[in-house]
């Protein structure tokens, strides 16, 4: 092998192992990864809220909530409020390091996970006071189903927010698209996260 | 639509947007306008959809 390539005069390196795998012109792997994966996430709330739609239109109870249940429909907004800016935060982030703005990236990411956090804090203080459990009739079931998912997937993105701001205060990422894409992609995510939670509080809290 | 931080960014302005809107409407009248209401900002929103799709697909040169 070695010596065929020798004589054919090829100062390439050799390829080992299996071929490269085709990739699209059009969208870098890790986008679309994050791509297919929040469509599916979609796919996994649609069944919840499917459910919600069943209990509370097919179902119909008298009530809803159902009496004596109140939802928290203020601290909620609050809360709210406090995860739509954290989307502006990691959009800031973004945006400085695509200036080269290194400690505007690091203070978007530190404030964007601060946001998250008091959002998922302020969600379990939610649970701990809102007087009734996920056994407590079918509507306790689905809101904590609904907004228990939610929650996960908030805690999922401050794990990425970690690592890429563990990252970022390393210095790993630069100007170019291609070197924050550890960056890009949890962003993607977040905002995935900021919508789905935009629309949860629409149907269970405002509706 | 290129897919990127920034593209999905502006859809979370207008998500907010029109959250806030229903959340308004719902406010002012009834749960049912309000659910009248988002129905009816999904559907234009489902037809812009389709748009850009019919759209991007007849700028690459594929089937109408």
């Amino acid at each position: 092998m070695e010596s065929a390539t020798v004589a054919l005069g090829h100062a390439h390196e050799e390829h080992h192992g299996p071929p490269e795998a085709n990739q699209s012109s059009r969208i870098d792997r890790q986008t679309l990864g994050i791509l297919l994966f929040i469509i599916s996430e979609v796919m996994l709330f649609g069944a919840f809220f499917a459910s919600y739609f069943f209990l509370r239109v097919v179902v119909h109870p008298p009530t809803w909530p159902p009496h004596p249940y109140e939802l928290p429909v203020a601290v909620a907004g609050v809360n709210t409020a406090i995860l739509v800016s954290s989307s502006f935060t990691i959009h800031y982030a973004l945006e400085a390091i695509r200036r080269g703005n290194r400690k505007g990236l690091k203070l978007g990411l530190v404030l964007t996970w601060l946001l998250g956090a008091t959002f998922l804090f302020i969600q379990v203080n939610e649970y701990v006071h809102i007087g009734f459990s996920a056994r407590d009739l079918a509507f306790g079931s689905i809101f904590y189903g609904l907004t228990g998912l939610h929650g996960a997937h908030v805690f999922v993105g401050l794990c990425l927010l970690s690592f890429a701001t563990i990252r970022a205060f390393r210095g790993h990422f630069g100007r170019d698209p291609e070197k924050h894409l550890g960056v890009e992609v949890p962003g993607i995510y977040w905002h995935f996260v900021d919508v789905m939670w935009l629309i949860v509080y629409t149907a269970v809290y405002i509706l | 639509m290129k897919i990127s931080e920034q593209a999905v960014f502006r859809w979370v302005v207008i998500v907010a947007l029109a959250a806030a809107s229903i959340a308004a409407v719902t406010l002012l009248t009834t749960p049912l306008v309000g659910a009248l209401w988002a129905l009816a900002l999904v559907l234009a929103g489902a037809w812009h959809a389709y748009r850009w799709w019919r759209r991007r697909g007849a700028a690459a040169g594929g089937p109408r």
